[in-house]
């Protein structure tokens, strides 16, 4: 902002000591700086030669030196400020730029009428072109401001909007013309004619509002700055851009990559002090005066009244609530940000704050249990442990009562500030106990479906048809129901313990010999099925292990799995088909068992004896 | 299914468990294991006494024709003792000192004791005072092949040897070396 306010463009190409004014003089140079745009970097201007003259600041871009070049005038610095650097952070020279102050779009009209020559009104002296915009006011002979004839009578109709505009044409056209805009347009229409930014009305110059909607016109001088970028027509200036004085709008700053600020802040500080620009006191009156004309104030007191009304005035409002949104929103994104940084803050007091728990339970036991202390040098020792921690004076209480330890503790695993590196001791345990049953509760939802019904039909559920299923099918399909947050095994091995509470009919975790783990119904026991089997074999003496899966509905592992456990127990014997004469697995390991009662315990000897 | 006794071609009269399917397979229930293994040893000794065997081998069990199909193998009921099952069954005749590898450092052939040494030497001593050769020199296939058939007919010389041990130690025989062979003297003495 401030750059685009404060400078105007120069072409870099030429040599610097042709650009300056007559009476102009070359202070000092510098390589490599970079310039701030406010607090921001200037893109386009991070690498260049400064150049500091009696009147103005060069600034000759390296890399587009043609387009990216520009001149400020010292004469809109009002303080400024050096900053020596720090580690990466190259040197700077801040100026801080007068806000009441703008581009002076007059003297921008001045870099053409810098190459006209114009006749003094009193001696008739042909003052020469080239002269600093305050020099070339007053006539290099007589001393006579150059419109001090001509001021009393035509400033009276259009006192202030352009006042710097009659200049070059004061030479050329009579001074005394009423006004300004009865005089013959030079190029295509009217060149001071104000075009709306809304509505494209060429509105004559002194008004500040436009005839047809009454949206306010840009001002002459931004007019003019918008002139100088020379890919826009003339006559379709830039809807007025905001210059708030806003700290930031109001100062430049140089870096100096390469170093050399110290002797250029110091000439630079000699050439402000020297105020060599202002040759005589009229041109700072005229200065005043048009920047108090310049609509860039909006605190101003009289326009508010007309912006409420037209599409000026609704252009104006949204404008306003825009802005008032993007305040809003950096000031919320600071707000998270520092909250950000106070997270960090709060883990690591978490951190402290259970190791000091930690060790004052460890002291309390260990003198509790080893040595009779007295009960006031357990805390002594816990705070000599930890003695920057700001929870050295509440640990003094916890040790004593592991009550209120174990809510401290139990509420920061609930704030999610639980150590993962924090040893599991018992009171946790029983924190996670209840998790864990949450868990288990869901889990039986999982399996049984909606607890509605009591038996069978289960609506959904793993184990609405089958009353066994294996450990990893559950663990699986448990986590494709939860989808996210999934539950790792241990954790889920603990949450099977307390299945048998939540479901009805009780779902059982089993282990077979085999290391296969699965969860089972009331009917699945060893018991129930060992009954079942028996009865099963009573009614057909032989059934093959494919058989008895079928019957029980049942995978023909898990079936094998829970034969062979009740062979374990002797009621039952196999016959390998491996066995057979003919046919039969012929000593495949794949061969099938068949199952058969063990009637042989009470065997008898019945064959061949002899006496 | 009731399980019966069924009499072989041979005349020996199988028990009701040899009926069994299960009783064909190793069962991995070490009780009921226990209950088959015990009697499949009084089985096979029955049998081998049944038909003077003396010795059983894996063989029996992987070539089929040989003399003890009729107990490793039940074709009524479509089973048959498998070759590593016969192995396990003769281990544990051997642990339980009713069978001994023969010849030794082999697990595939037994000589079965379905009498004991002990027993063997009884009746090798009554075998000689029933045929008054007490106090005579016997060779060993005097007593192994003898022209009229006796209880010891076709003993292994293993077994006669242990049996004739037992003797010589309490008192009852004595063995003597002979130029090409050896030779044993039953003496009347003992108990």
């Amino acid at each position: 902002m401030a750059l685009r306010r404060y400078t105007t463009i120069v072409d870099g190409t030429i040599p610097i000591s042709a650009l300056l004014y007559n009476d102009e003089e070359l202070l000092a140079s510098q390589d490599n700086v970079g310039i701030y745009d406010g607090y921001q970097k200037a893109i386009d201007h991070q690498s260049g030669a400064i150049h500091v003259t009696t009147h103005r600041l060069f600034f000759i871009n390296t890399r587009s030196p043609a387009t990216q070049s520009f001149t400020m005038d010292l004469s809109h610095v009002i303080r400024t400020d050096h900053y020596a650097g720090l580690f990466k952070s190259s040197p700077k020279v801040t100026l801080f730029l007068d806000a009441n102050s703008v581009s002076n779009s007059g003297d921008e009209n001045h870099v053409d009428a810098r190459f006209e020559s114009w006749e003094c009104e009193v001696c008739s002296y042909r003052n020469p072109p080239g002269l600093s915009p305050a020099a070339a006011q007053v006539c290099g002979l007589c001393g006579v401001p150059r419109n001090a004839v001509p001021a009393p009578t035509s400033q009276t109709p259009s006192e202030a909007p352009t006042p710097l505009i009659s200049f070059p044409t004061s030479s050329t056209s009579l001074p005394g013309t009423p006004s300004r805009s009865g005089s013959p347009p030079h190029g295509n229409g009217d060149p001071d004619s104000i075009a709306c930014s809304a509505c494209t009305f060429l509105n004559h110059p002194s008004l500040r509002i436009c005839e047809m909607c009454f949206t306010t016109l840009p001002t002459v001088s931004q007019r003019f700055e918008y002139n100088k970028t020379k890919s826009a027509p003339p006559s379709r200036p830039v809807s007025p851009v905001s210059t708030a004085a806003d700290p930031a709008n109001l100062l430049i700053k140089l870096s100096f990559r390469k170093g050399g600020d110290k002797a250029l802040y110091n000439i630079l500080k000699r050439a402000l002090k020297a105020r060599v620009w202002e040759g005589r006191q009229i041109g700072k009156v005229l200065r005043n005066g048009q920047s108090n004309m310049g609509a860039v104030s909006p605190a101003g007191s009289s326009t508010p009244a007309f912006l409420r009304t037209g599409i000026g005035g609704i252009i104006e409002n949204v404008n306003a609530s825009v802005k008032n949104t993007e305040t809003e929103l950096s000031d919320a994104f600071q707000d998270l940000e520092a909250l950000m940084v106070k997270a960090r803050d709060l883990v690591q007091l978490a951190a402290e704050l259970n190791e000091k728990l930690n060790a004052s339970s460890t002291v309390a036991s260990t003198s509790r249990s080893a040595s009779p202390l007295p009960p006031f040098v357990v805390p002594s020792v816990a705070s000599q442990s930890v003695p920057n921690s700001i929870f050295a004076v509440t640990s003094l209480v916890p040790s004593a009562e592991p009550e209120e330890a174990k809510f401290i503790r139990s509420s920061l695993s609930q704030l999610g500030l639980q150590m993962t590196n924090a040893p599991v001791t018992p009171d946790m345990i029983r924190d996670e106990r209840r998790w864990i049953e949450e868990l288990a509760r869901e889990l039986a939802g999982v399996l049984q479906g909606t607890s509605d019904d009591v038996l069978g039909q289960k609506p959904s559920g793993i184990m609405r048809q089958r009353g066994i299923v294996g450990l990893d099918e559950v663990w699986g399909g448990w986590n494709r129901a939860r989808g996210v947050a999934l539950i790792p095994p241990s954790t889920f091995l603990q949450t099977i313990q307390f299945l048998p509470d939540c479901t009805s009919p009780p779902i059982y975790n089993r282990t077979f010999k085999s290391g296969f783990r699965v969860l089972h119904t009331p009917p699945f026991t060893h018991a129930s099925f060992t009954a079942r089997l028996l009865g099963y074999l009573m009614l057909s003496e032989v059934l093959t292990t494919s058989q008895i899966a079928q019957e029980e509905n049942i995978t023909l592992s898990l079936a094998a799995e829970m034969i062979e456990a009740v062979e374990v127990d002797g009621v039952v014997c196999r016959d390998d088909e491996r066995s057979a004469i003919r046919g039969g697995g012929g000593g495949g390991s794949d061969s099938e068992l068949r199952w058969s009662l063990n009637t042989f315990a009470e065997y008898v000897w019945d064959g061949q004896t002899f006496d | 299914m009731q399980l019966t006794t069924h009499t072989t071609p041979s005349g020996f009269l199988l028990p009701s468990i040899h009926a069994a399917h299960a009783f064909f397979t190793e069962q991995p229930n070490p009780i009921t294991q226990n209950t088959f293994v015990n009697n499949w040893i009084q089985l096979i000794l029955s049998y081998a006494r049944h038909r003077r065997l003396f010795v059983i081998r894996v063989e029996d069990a992987e070539v089929a024709g040989g003399d003890w199909d009729e107990v490793l193998r039940n074709e009524r009921i479509n089973r048959r003792v498998i070759p590593s099952y016969l192995t396990s069954l003769i281990s544990a005749m051997v642990s339980r000192d009713l069978a001994y590898y023969e010849p030794p450092k082999q697990t595939r052939s037994v000589v079965l004791l379905w009498r004991l040494p002990e027993e063997w030497a009884d009746v090798l001593h009554s075998w000689g005072t029933a045929t008054g050769q007490i106090n005579t020199i016997l060779t060993m296939y005097e007593i192994t092949d003898p022209p009229v058939p006796s209880p010891l007919s076709g003993i292994p010389l293993s077994l006669l040897r242990r049996a004739i041990t037992v003797l010589t130690r309490s008192g009852r025989a004595q063995l003597i070396e002979v130029a090409d062979g050896e030779g044993v003297r039953l003496l009347a003495g003992g108990k």
